[in-house]
């Protein structure tokens, strides 16, 4: 124990000993620090990355987006306010927002049937299940999707991994508008609760 | 569109996993702005739908990275929000101008695949994006938008202390044949041209015009044409 007391004493106290969390380095981005936005690059890309190529789809397409939001995340840090919520929610919500435009735009343009064929509603949670394994929060993830309504679920996914608006959710689903943003909101109350999420 | 309070209460959910319109959307942040439980179930929900986010997770190709480094290297940063906007209207405003910025990286992005020669053009974007980004944090810069008849979208951030407007147009068809889309100013006087768009999708900045009441875009012959011959395509008033 002495020797770990020494190790731990020759660490300026203001460094900390934990590595630098997003939310530290987001706020030296803020100050337009680069070496930070490197740092913070490792740190959620692979979350940006992630999302978006399961919304987008398409790789190409996917590395576009993937750009233009890191890119955002460099402009924009001055405007993350600490005080609203953590940084990695901030970028995975630029990123979501993003990624649900790319799909949106290109659905606007492209063949009906193309539409058609993202009409699985089967297929998200399928594919989340197949994807969430290894690591401990994302068992979590998939523990705490197992405790919500089919219709819960199925509302919350289609719309954050497949971008689909709720009156599209409400059309796939057969259900009533007002009905998909009461499933929504409910499963996503219930994952809150069963992940012990403070915002 | 109609909505009650309550009705849009229900909507923290929907908001969370951005399953609303844009319409929707800037409704429901103008009332978030007003009220605090919606705020903060909202920052939870985020939350969460964040952590389906991290879930997914998946390494980009590793070449991206010292291409977004070196595109941040030439990027100027936003300046920090400052109080001199009364709150409540600023959070509505500061949404829209973020939305008109991330309009401006869609097209920034949009042009920048379909060129070739990439990293020069990217170093040329890149400082009219600069250009873009003080337009857009002008303290009076105030945006307006409207959709044509076949589902284009045009908007347009005036700044009076600028003397200056950004125009974006989303979802343009492209124009027939050899025809440009050129955008007009309009006041008292009549219709002014503010220039010809590069592309569809390319953002146009020009200077303003003293009492501008509305911005319209229309199809004209190449190079465009001294006053406007094509049907309006988009017309955004700026009142």
């Amino acid at each position: 124990m002495p020797k770990r007391e020494r190790a731990l004493q020759s660490i300026p106290p203001d460094v900390g000993l934990a590595e630098p969390t997003a939310d530290d380095l987001l706020a030296l981005v803020a100050r337009g620090d680069e070496s930070a936005f490197e740092r913070l690059y490792d740190v959620v890309s692979g979350s940006v990355f992630g999302l978006i190529r399961r919304v987008v789809r398409d790789q190409a397409q996917s590395e576009e987006v993937f750009q233009e939001v890191m890119l955002e995340v460099w402009r924009t840090a001055t405007r993350f306010d600490p005080a609203k919520g953590k940084a990695m929610t901030w970028v995975l919500t630029l990123t979501h927002r993003r990624a649900v435009d790319r799909v949106r735009s290109a659905q606007a343009a492209s063949h009906r049937e193309e539409h058609v064929a993202r009409l699985d509603p089967n297929r998200p949670f399928d594919e989340v299940s197949e994807q969430v394994s290894g690591r401990l929060e994302q068992r979590q993830v998939r523990r705490c999707l197992s405790f919500l309504t089919g219709l819960q679920r199925e509302s919350v996914l289609l719309a954050y991994y497949q971008g689909y608006s709720y009156p599209e959710v409400a059309s796939l689903l057969g259900l009533p508008l007002g009905t998909v943003k009461t499933r929504m909101r409910d499963g996503l109350i219930r994952l809150r609760d069963c992940m012990g999420v403070t915002g | 569109m109609r909505s009650t309070s309550a009705d849009l209460h229900t909507l923290t959910g929907a908001y969370a996993v951005n399953a609303l319109s844009d319409g929707e959307r800037a409704a429901f942040e103008t009332h978030l702005a007003r009220c605090e439980s919606c705020a903060a179930e909202v920052a939870e929900l985020a939350a969460t739908a964040a952590r389906l986010g991290e879930a997914v997770e998946f390494p980009p190709p590793a070449h991206l990275k010292a291409r977004v480094l070196a595109a941040a290297a030439e990027t100027r940063q936003l300046s920090p929000r400052t109080a001199r906007v009364p709150r409540a209207r600023g959070y509505g405003r500061a949404g829209a101008l973020l939305a008109a910025a991330c309009l401006v990286a869609v097209a920034f992005v949009a042009v920048q695949t379909v060129q070739s020669g990439q990293e020069k053009q990217l170093a040329q974007l890149s400082s009219q994006y600069g250009r873009f980004s003080d337009l857009l944090s002008t303290p009076d810069a105030k945006i307006f938008s409207a959709s044509g008849a076949n589902g284009a979208t045009g908007t347009a951030v005036m700044s009076p202390s600028r003397n200056e407007m950004l125009f974006l147009g989303k979802d343009l068809p492209a124009p027939s044949g050899d025809r440009v889309y050129q955008l007009w100013m309009i006041n008292a006087e009549g219709p002014h041209s503010a220039g010809v768009l590069s592309s569809p999708t390319s953002p146009l900045v020009a200077s303003g015009v003293p009492g501008a009441q509305k911005v319209a875009l229309t199809e004209e012959p190449e190079g465009g044409s001294p006053s406007p011959t094509g049907q309006v395509v988009v017309e955004i008033g700026l009142a």
